[in-house]
């Protein structure tokens, strides 16, 4: 297990440059803090934890990492646990609007809570996102330059959930702002099998809808998933050299083996969760510094993934 | 020496875990709002755990109640998106737990397929079920009832402390009326000591003039509606449903009346023990959250005690029988 508890015992000169880093804020040495999640078994979230930890050494903070392993209820519980302990400062990766009764435990002990990618509440000091907004628009502009303005388009979109609609507004906005670029459906497909293979089977009906070469210019998706499925749509049906562009969103390992094969699937947008981790804990450091954040929202920057830099 | 050691073993060990974080967490643990924090975590739990003692009275067990919660929280969820006031999707809700149970009750004792079967398919049915119903999303928002959300947050006022008010929770008060009620079932009508007699020689209840088939029919209504009711407290606490989120409490329920089996006379579970059990869980919880202890290190430990536990009460009945 790579992850474990961060007590004292750090080197004086990573302290040292902590420090330099955190100068003009209340120096925060030796606070102790929380951070607890339901998903510590999932890769990103672990990519956030580790960074948050190697950050809070840097501080010199004791972290207490806790895991209640997808039990929500539980998370309330260990915040209430953690102040009554008087923590210095609680981090969250969960949805706020499901742990409220945590939260106001922890606003009536007046400790600060920071998300990690958590979703916005005013009881949470600042919430560490990646912009979703920015994600789809990397994406709906590579695909708009790859294909020089015109053809036709596909979108696999899924307005439910708000983190992936807004990717679609993006997206729809990009595409209207080119007269020649014909959105020829906007397919939310169904996501209970994981969103590949119904993705798919919608792909390969819109190809047989449109047999003539080049009649499909690119598919956008607001996420990897429905990308992948329109992959092996486009590949089952032997139309792989016509040169339809496909980008997805959120670069996960098969999406990034699929950009690295250089086949269709061009693009995607990976998050740094690294980023994601570090910021929150200068974030949370800011907070313990007096400091009154004027943004609740802050953006750690996305990276576009092509066949380039793929493999990194 | 070995029958104190088997009869109050187990209670030592309990007061020993107490004193130990009393001592570890001098400022912390030993606080009123920290035991009130204790009891309210622990008040699903402890409803499941109690309903879990009815069945274990005969000798059985009913796997499906962590399922069934969960099926019972996303059914009154999906009844608010529809409209309904909030007293009558929770008496759904809780209508739905009673004939869960009651299904359980007729596979174990009319059809008499055993309870680990037969509990083990109707926990994977009422999961799917839950699945179903929620169509796999957690429903949470405005679609949750602002006063479903406020029951778990609020309480009775017990008055301040260091300025602070001090709050009984509600779900405190509710888990403990549930558990009194169980208490008074099992202890003191003869509907509980004929459940005891079935536990104790099933056989010899029956030739006795004990109706066994239906008794225990009965007795698996209570680990569903109990089920059902730790299912909304659930919701209430986190002001939303998922169809996941009661799976921890089964494994925990059978833990705790284990636990407590280990503490009464005759090993026979009893409601009281079986509070003692679910209170040492939750104070090993709530304890080594605070002394940081890493929380897969903490599954461990709990696993050690329950096993300590048994241990020491199994090496008491031995030393006993040896004489």
């Amino acid at each position: 297990m790579a992850l474990h508890i961060t007590r004292r015992g750090f080197g004086t000169t990573v302290l040292a440059a902590g420090l330099a880093l955190t100068a003009g804020a209340a120096l925060a040495k030796g606070e102790k803090i929380a951070v607890i999640t339901p998903y510590l078994s999932q890769p990103g979230t672990q990519f956030y934890v580790e960074a948050f930890q190697a950050r809070a050494k840097e501080l010199g903070w004791e972290v207490n990492v806790i895991d209640t392993q997808g039990d929500v209820a539980a998370v309330i519980s260990r915040i209430e646990d953690v102040v009554a302990q008087g923590v210095n400062g609680i981090v969250i990766n969960v949805d706020p609007a499901q742990i409220g009764a945590g939260l106001d435990a922890a606003a009536a002990a007046k400790i600060p809570v920071i998300g990690m990618d958590a979703g916005s509440d005013p009881r949470i000091a600042a919430n560490v996102t990646s912009n979703g907004y920015a994600m789809a628009a990397e994406t709906s502009v590579y695909v708009a330059n790859r294909i020089g303005g015109s053809g036709g388009v596909v979108m696999f979109t899924f307005d439910a959930f708000p983190p992936v609609q807004v990717r679609g507004v993006i997206a729809d906005a990009v595409f209207k702002n080119y007269p020649d670029i014909k959105v020829l459906d906007r397919i939310t497909p169904d996501v209970s099998d994981g969103g590949i293979a119904d993705s798919r089977a919608k792909m390969e009906a819109l190809l047989a809808a449109n047999p003539t070469p080049g009649s499909i210019k690119a598919v956008w998706a607001a996420w990897d998933q429905p990308a992948l499925g329109a992959l092996q749509a486009i590949e089952a049906a032997g139309r792989q050299n016509e040169g339809i562009v496909i980008t997805g969103i959120d670069a996960n390992p098969q999406a990034r083996d699929a950009i690295a094969a250089g086949g269709n699937f061009e693009a995607s947008v990976a998050q740094d969760f690294k980023g994601i981790g570090s910021t929150a804990a200068d974030t949370l450091a800011r907070v313990l510094g007096g400091e009154t954040l004027k943004a609740n929202v802050i953006y750690v920057p996305t990276k576009l993934v092509t066949s380039v830099n793929a493999k990194e | 020496m070995a029958r104190i050691l088997r009869h109050y073993g187990t209670l030592f060990g309990m007061v020993a875990i107490v004193v130990v974080f009393w001592v570890l967490l001098p400022d912390t643990f030993m606080t009123a709002r920290n035991w009130l924090n204790i009891t309210q975590q622990l008040s699903m739990l402890t409803v499941v755990a109690v309903a879990m003692t009815v069945v274990m009275v005969i000798g059985d067990f009913d796997l499906s109640v962590g399922s069934m919660a969960s099926l019972a929280g996303v059914f009154a969820a999906v009844l608010f998106t529809l409209g309904w006031p909030v007293w009558a999707a929770v008496v759904a809700a809780l209508a739905l737990g009673l004939l869960g149970g009651v299904i359980n009750g007729v596979l174990v004792s009319m059809i008499g397929i055993l309870p680990f079967v037969a509990t083990l398919a109707t926990l994977t049915m009422y999961s799917g079920a839950a699945f179903i119903v929620s169509g796999g999303k957690t429903i949470f928002g405005r679609d949750i009832p602002q006063s479903f959300g406020d029951f778990a947050k609020s309480g009775l006022p017990l008055g301040t402390l260091a300025d602070k008010p001090i709050v009984l929770p509600w779900l405190t008060v509710l888990a403990l009326g549930i558990a009194a009620l169980i208490a008074v079932v099992l202890e003191l009508t003869t509907y509980g000591r004929r459940l005891y007699a079935i536990g104790g020689n099933a056989e010899a209840a029956r030739l006795a003039g004990v109706k066994v088939a239906f008794l225990r029919l009965t007795a698996y209504a209570f680990t569903g509606v109990g089920a059902a009711a730790a299912g909304l407290m659930y919701a209430s606490r986190v002001a939303s449903a998922n169809p996941t989120q009661g799976e921890g409490l089964m494994l925990n329920a059978i833990a705790a009346v284990f636990l407590g089996m280990t503490v009464t006379r005759h090993g026979q579970p009893r409601v009281l023990a079986t509070l003692a059990g679910v209170l040492v869980l939750g104070v090993m919880d709530n304890g080594l959250t605070q002394l940081k202890v890493d929380s897969y290190v903490r599954q461990v430990l709990v696993g050690l005690i329950i096993l300590l536990a048994v241990s020491i009460s199994a090496l008491g009945r031995r030393a006993i029988l040896r004489r």
